[in-house]
């Protein structure tokens, strides 16, 4: 048996994270705001391949998007600890059992928590003039990026299980 | 037995055959009494296939802007030569580098442009990036062939701007709104809601006079300066190709 990160198939399948992120289909937006394709492709990592992978997949992962970013604020640290959450969960119970609205939650709050992350670097780090606009934009990107993300979640994350799920067991 | 009925029949009868007549001539007498109403109305609609149409006032639209365009390039020239004159900045020299957009991050978390020409093509960190409209935003990163821009509406953007009409300046803060955050460095602005922002003449970091936007809100009670919010003129979601300067 091998383990996830040892299919280099599965491991490339990273590379379509940044590639959507830049290329940002304009169909599936709300409101102009995408999903967050990294919380889609995590999530089922972490639930096959458990929590150590996963952290150093989310920190790969960010360090990637950082890079493609105007670099102010890191998604790093959300990434690793949405890793290390969703590997802790993926060791109870089969991932098999993950039903949609499972995903769908877990990629929601996942994707919830990276924003908020977010948000608090950019009132941090970026020298805000007022509470009130960020939160205003803030907020709404918030919940159209979580929103638009549970919504594509039973989709990708669940053909991304059964795909690897194949192939870390035999 | 009166005479009237006979009468009357009799007059009827005898004007009968110039009726036709007299009304003619009642229908000349509205139309002249009227300046021409009815004639008019027929001759313009005899006449309107033949009327200026579209084309020909694409003609005239088409040779105003080119008199305008043609009118803004000596206006620059003479521009240019005038700020060498008085030594007034370097940056005048200026050569635009034309680049495709070739991903656009607009409203989520992240406001940025990758541009596909990068140092290869003489990109450098800081060149200002100007489309249809005005300047749309700073060049943030440049790798071999592409480069990244921060739009001015950006979390972190910091531009410096002026009112031209009042000759005050101001910082343009991206708040990640639609619409970024004019910050006065005065107390007394002295601005209105319509005012145009532009690049200051005396920049060197930007290029001079470049159109930014128009004051759409203005908060005089905000602390420690009073600050107002800018509808940009340039849109970057429908722009695919835009110049950057480079110094």
């Amino acid at each position: 048996m091998l383990r996830l990160y040892q299919r280099y198939f599965c491991v490339a399948s990273a590379l379509f994270v940044p590639l959507l992120t830049l290329m940002g289909p304009g169909w599936l937006n709300i409101s102009g705001v995408g999903p967050d394709w990294a919380v889609l492709w995590l999530l089922p990592w972490a639930l096959v391949d458990g929590s150590l992978s996963a952290v150093i997949a989310g920190l790969f992962l960010g360090l990637i998007l950082d890079g493609i970013s105007v670099s102010d604020i890191s998604q790093v640290p959300a990434l690793m600890v949405l890793g290390f959450w969703w590997g802790y969960i993926g060791r109870y119970g089969s991932a098999d059992e993950r039903s949609f609205l499972n995903l769908a939650i877990l990629a929601w709050l996942g994707s919830a928590l990276n924003g908020v992350s977010l948000l608090i670097q950019i009132h941090l780090g970026l020298n805000q003039p007022s509470l009130e606009v960020l939160m205003s934009w803030g907020l709404y990107t918030l919940f159209a990026q979580s929103i638009v993300t549970a919504l594509l979640a039973p989709l990708v994350c669940l053909f991304l299980l059964k795909w690897w799920k194949r192939r870390s067991y035999f | 037995m009166s005479p009237s009925p006979w009468f009357g029949r009799y007059r009827l009868r005898s004007f009968r055959p110039f009726l036709p007549w007299f009304l003619l001539l009642g229908g000349f007498f509205f139309v002249r009494l009227s300046k021409g109403a009815g004639f008019l109305d027929a001759y313009a609609f005899l006449a309107k296939p033949f009327w200026p149409g579209s084309a020909q006032k694409d003609w005239i639209q088409g040779s105003v802007q080119l008199e305008q365009l043609n009118r803004i390039k000596l206006l620059e020239i003479d521009n240019q030569r005038l700020r060498q004159i008085l030594q007034i900045s370097k940056s005048s020299k200026s050569d635009l580098v034309s680049a495709a957009v070739i991903s656009r991050r607009l409203n989520g978390w992240w406001q940025q442009l990758e541009l596909g020409k990068g140092s290869v093509h003489g990109v450098e960190v800081g060149n200002a990036v100007i489309g249809p409209g005005g300047l749309i935003g700073i060049i943030n990163s440049v790798i071999p062939t592409t480069s990244r821009v921060r739009l001015l509406t950006a979390p972190g953007s910091q531009v410096g701007v002026w009112v031209p009409r009042t000759k005050r300046h101001a910082i343009l803060t991206g708040v990640g709104t639609n619409r970024p955050l004019l910050k006065f460095l005065d107390k007394e602005p002295k601005v209105r809601i319509g005012d145009v922002v532009s690049t200051s003449p005396a920049s060197t970091l930007l290029p001079a006079n470049l159109n930014v936007g128009i004051i759409q809100f203005l908060n005089p009670k905000a602390l420690p300066a009073p600050e107002a919010t800018v509808q940009l003129t340039a849109s970057p979601e429908a722009i695919d190709w835009v110049q950057i300067q480079i110094r």
